[in-house]
């Protein structure tokens, strides 16, 4: 699980909080961490890159239909297909979560920058972190669907 | 007498999120002006009667810390209030931003309670 595993709790927290705070949605962590998430399907995927003496990357990935509810929730009104406003939605989700990481490993004495967030979507994709990194995926539940945040790094 | 605010952040979404907590924490605010990044912050502040600023840190074309370090180099613009709002709230960050003349940091995610307990007194 690499020697960052002991921020998982934390960015778990984290998770919960944003959700339950600003999305207005509440979630649950559920079932053990994977190593890897294989082929992501009908999907749209935020992410940050984290530079600094720790390169890596911070990933939500989140079902269409989850999205749509995450964005709709967030901006008060009525989401109907993957547009603007659900990108820039997820994306800020990945933004305030790779906020979050970056403090917790300053806290451990690394010194680490983040990219501005971006977002890919697709029918079918995979998510391949480099080998050099180390990776695991937290599963999480929420009323419109099943999403992963995901914490590639250096070791 | 009732605030204008301008909101920075290159999310419309986080600005609308924004816009959305202080009605909520119920403040008096007048006009909402928005700029998605630091130079567009400018353009509005020199064009507006704004009265505080809420700022992004990690921002493309000018992020919040240059968007400081400008602001305070100009004279008609230089006093105006700026909070900042940001996910980035380690020391270092916020202290930078405090020597450069931010008078204080909420950070993301934040609730309507939070945003009225932080900006209330400037209000």
């Amino acid at each position: 699980m690499g020697d960052f595993s002991d921020i998982i709790p934390k960015v778990v927290d984290a998770t919960v909080e944003i959700f339950t705070g600003m999305v207005m949605m509440e979630i649950n962590q559920e079932g053990e961490p994977l190593t890897e998430l294989g082929i992501i399907k009908d999907s749209i995927t935020g992410m940050v890159g984290l530079a600094g003496t720790h390169k890596g990357m911070l990933a939500v990935h989140f079902p269409n239909d989850l999205a749509l509810a995450i964005t709709t929730s967030f901006l008060g009104m009525d989401v109907e297909e993957i547009n603007e406003d659900v990108q820039d939605a997820v994306g800020e989700i990945a933004n305030m979560l790779g906020g979050n990481v970056k403090t917790l490993l300053t806290d451990k004495g690394y010194d680490i920058q983040l990219s501005l967030p971006s977002t890919i979507s697709g029918e079918e994709y995979t998510f391949l972190a480099d080998n050099d990194l180390q990776q695991i995926v937290i599963p999480f539940t929420a009323p419109a669907g099943n999403f992963f945040v995901e914490l590639e790094l250096e070791a | 007498m009732a605030k204008n605010v301008l909101l920075v952040d290159d999310s419309s979404t986080m600005r609308k999120i924004v816009s959305r907590s202080l009605r909520q924490a119920g403040l008096d605010f007048g006009d909402i002006y928005e700029a998605g990044d630091g130079l567009e912050a400018l353009d509005v502040l020199e064009k507006e009667a704004v009265d505080i600023v809420l700022s992004d840190i990690n921002m493309p074309n000018m992020n919040g810390i240059e968007f400081l370090r400008e602001k305070s180099g100009r004279d008609g613009i230089k006093d105006i209030p700026v909070f900042m709002i940001s996910t980035e709230t380690g020391d270092d960050i916020i202290g930078e931003a405090k020597s450069l003349g931010a008078v204080g940091a909420l950070k993301k995610p934040f609730t309507p309670d939070k945003v009225n307990e932080v900006l209330g007194p400037f209000m």
